[in-house]
């Protein structure tokens, strides 16, 4: 239980250079054998940071990571995001909103067709949206009480009840897939039939998905012969596994292991800044934190730059906004000081009630380090916090049910939009951390629904500033994603969601 | 001389459980994080030596192996402590009583052992909120069968005994009986399986901890000491390593003190009598 057994230094020099070998013979048939990429050397395999437990991107799981992932690879969406936050279509060619931007036609690509061969048409874009819609899903709380219909072969609308110009980074999460698969068609998934640069060879729920180019791709074919995507739970097995090169790609390392693997010649090791901020909301319908200059002052007595210099060196920077830097509608705030005295004095100036504890909840052990600096650094000032470890699906349920005082969450914005992260969840009516404010619903609503992107931004700005000065939560870190692959890889891209795409990425011998 | 050896080493174990936390000040919560991942003998900070080096989060680990030491010792006791009055009470009725109680009994007994333990401990520890007395409970519901079935078995051999039957001649009634004549006799075995229960009662408890459920993480434990080293085994190897001697060293000492108990006091002596004087066990 105390020690793993690692590899002897002989064993694991020799295995190395048999896998450096190996890599060498890859980019040997690469280039003589360009013509076959399914030959055998041509394979790379990934080990990511969540299990793929479900390729339904409609289902209850469609949300996750991994589901997302697979997603991506296998079926095909209207636009999409590239990674540097911008949108491009994907079997969309052109979109466009309506005066209001409560509707928006999408014109759709004629050549793209299914890995079976049938053409993807208008008619399978609309039943997939319906059987998302029909699911539930969470991608489907996207779009309440939206409707889509197909006005010609190539030509779909999107129906808004009310004006949103976020529409096209949503439809970001809605994957397409034929229009013959029923809601409780889960035979479907075992082998499903896609639009995407690649279909499933293989798959084993939570354990391995194998990948190998779909020829019916209508964009450019993938280089590779196969993709094996794993689940390698446990973080010591998976960097030992990115070592020995028994995988070729890891991402989502915590900044503790970087310096070892930086260490490793035949590797490269990159940290990208993602969508996502540590949110740390309070829960202002409680009578203690009500006040915004309690609020504030709790903010004010823990020293987050600190921290985030001891804990996430690599990865983390001190946030600027309640949304990251690549989001469209960020605007930097002035950052909030650490002050423990004045902190205290505006605590007691406040009548704040320094014997209750503040129930701190959050989901994953891998955030307990920052948790517990934080719980540290409120005690200096007398703050009293139980830090609430919960499972995921309890979490989630307090969460929506308001049961904490302070909510840790790292919350992303897969669709490079702040619609989707203060849009949604910093009005009165979502009632999610108990604050409301009818100055902020009107500047999210206009910003919602406005189809100039500067004049978004700017109004995204202010409602960040009222968000930001009220301390709705604490927003401390920008998080970055640290990746580390195998040097012959050629063309791969980190991605800010933790979602590479493996269709551009080669095997050289170098 | 070298079987007094784990009797020793226990003993330190419970010096160190007891007065350690009177000499040595420790605030789980605190995080000097300037001071985090120092190595064994390290000056931290504030000056102080970390003989046994920090954590990730800065807070020295002899400190969290003194603080886990009480902890185990607590649980242990508290434990072993629940499960022998429940199980020596259930067994020793279960054994005096026979007939239709004793077949019942000893049928619940076979039912629950057949319960994986720490399985079990794991859902009765997760489905309530975290807190010492849970621990105690879950690791409780399977330890007592251990006690309840020696002590049936002791009993079932007892209550034939001719001072038992003398005592039943004069009229003295069933319970006192039971309390008096039979329940003195089975404190032998009782304690010899009781060492041995501790040891395994450490030994879940830090499994439950290392696995994150039960203690509330304001509670010190060699279990979460050693799962928060489990990122660092290779960097900095002692935050999981010393707390994981620590549990190693106390868990085969009270092995070895346990069966010497059992060979002075447990079943195999009872058996010795038993065949002596040809009484059915």
């Amino acid at each position: 239980m105390t020690k793993f057994r690692v590899r002897g230094g002989m064993p694991l020099a020799m295995l190395s250079a048999a896998v450096a070998t190996a890599t060498v013979l890859a980019g040997c048939s690469t280039v003589t054998g360009g013509n076959d990429p399914k030959g055998a050397a041509n394979r790379l395999t990934a080990a990511g940071t969540y299990a793929i437990e479900s390729l339904d991107p409609h289902g209850a799981q469609g949300a996750s990571t991994g589901t997302q992932f697979a997603g991506q690879a296998i079926f095909s969406r209207l636009v999409r995001p590239k990674p540097d936050g911008s949108l491009t279509g994907d079997l969309a060619k052109s979109w466009r909103a309506n005066d209001d931007a409560s509707e928006w036609t999408l014109t759709l690509r004629e050549d793209a067709t299914f890995s079976d061969g049938k053409p993807v048409t208008a008619n399978d874009v609309v039943a997939s949206f319906k059987r998302m819609m029909a699911l539930d899903g969470p991608n489907a709380g996207n779009f309440p009480d939206y409707t889509m219909t197909a006005t010609s072969g190539t030509e779909v609308v999107i129906k808004a009840p009310a004006p949103d110009a976020a529409i096209p980074g949503k439809l970001g999460l809605f994957y397409v897939i034929p229009a013959d698969v029923k809601p409780d068609d889960t035979k479907f998934f075992d082998k499903p039939v896609g639009s995407g640069p690649f279909t499933v060879e293989r798959y084993t729920p939570g354990e391995a998905l194998v990948l190998v180019p779909n020829k019916k791709y209508w964009g450019k074919r993938a280089e590779l012969g196969q993709v094996t995507i794993r689940n390698i739970p446990e973080l010591s097995a998976r960097l030992t596994a990115l070592r020995t090169g028994e995988v070729d790609v890891v991402w989502g390392i915590p900044d503790d292991q970087l310096p070892a693997l930086q260490g490793e010649k035949r590797l490269t090791v990159k940290t990208v800044p993602s969508t996502a901020v540590f949110t740390m909301w309070f829960n202002s319908s409680t009578r203690e934190l009500a006040d915004a200059k309690v609020r504030r002052a709790l903010w004010q007595a823990v020293d987050f730059e600190t921290i985030i210099k001891q804990l996430y060196p690599k990865t983390g920077t001190l946030a600027d906004a309640p949304v990251a830097p690549v989001v469209l509608g960020h605007a930097a705030q002035s950052p909030v000081g650490h002050d423990p005295k004045a902190a205290q004095a505006a605590l007691k100036a406040a009548g704040f009630d320094f014997s209750k504890k503040l129930r701190l909840q959050f989901a994953n052990a891998e955030f307990r380090p920052f948790i517990q600096a934080v719980a540290s650094d409120l005690a200096e000032i007398g703050v009293k916090v139980d830090a609430l470890e919960k499972e995921q699906a309890v979490f989630t349920e307090d969460l929506l049910a308001l049961k904490w005082d302070v909510n840790f969450q790292q919350l992303a914005t897969p669709t490079f939009d702040a619609a989707s992260n203060l849009g949604r969840l910093y009005t009165c009516a979502a009632k999610r951390n108990g604050y409301c404010d009818s100055k902020l619903d009107g500047l999210l609503a206009a910003a919602g629904s406005s189809t100039d992107e500067a004049e978004r931004v700017k109004l995204y700005g202010r409602a960040s500033e009222i968000i930001w000065r009220d301390a709705v939560g604490m927003f401390p870190m920008a998080v970055g994603i640290a990746y580390a692959w195998n040097g012959a890889l050629e063309g791969f891209t980190p991605d800010p969601s933790g979602l590479p795409d493996f269709s551009t990425v080669k095997i050289t011998g170098s | 001389m070298l079987a007094r050896v784990p009797f020793a080493i226990v003993g330190l174990y419970l010096f160190v459980a007891v007065f350690g936390p009177l000499l040595i000040t420790y605030d789980p919560v605190h995080t000097p994080l300037g001071d985090r991942l120092l190595s064994p003998g390290s000056m931290t900070s504030t000056g102080d030596t970390a003989w046994l080096g920090t954590d990730g989060l800065g807070r020295d680990i002899l400190a969290q192996i003194v603080y886990g030491a009480r902890t185990s010792v607590v649980i242990g006791a508290a434990t072993v402590g629940l499960s022998c009055l429940v199980g020596v009470g259930l067994g020793a009725v279960a054994g005096y009583a026979r007939g239709w109680l004793d077949a019942v009994l000893a049928r619940v007994f076979d039912v629950l052992l057949a319960f994986p333990a720490i399985l079990l401990a794991i859902v009765i520890a997760g489905a309530f909120e975290r807190s010492v007395l849970v621990v105690v409970v879950a690791l409780s519901a399977t330890a007592w069968i251990s006690f309840a079935r020696v002590t049936r078995g002791v009993a079932l051999s007892l209550r034939e005994r001719a001072w038992v039957d003398a005592a039943r001649v004069m009229g003295v009634r069933g319970r006192s009986i039971l309390g008096r004549h039979v329940l003195p006799f089975t404190a032998g075995p009782v304690i010899a399986l009781a060492t041995l229960e501790f040891a395994l009662v450490v030994l879940a408890e830090a499994g439950l901890s290392f696995l994150g459920i039960g203690l509330p993480s304001s509670a010190v434990s060699w279990g979460q000491t050693i799962a928060n080293g489990k990122g660092y085994l290779e960097s900095a190897w002692w935050i999981s390593t010393l707390p994981g001697l620590t549990l190693s060293v106390l868990i085969i000492n009270i092995g070895i003190l346990g069966d010497q108990l059992t060979a002075r006091y447990g079943r195999g002596r009872l058996d010795d009598r038993r065949t002596k004087t040809g009484d059915p066990l």
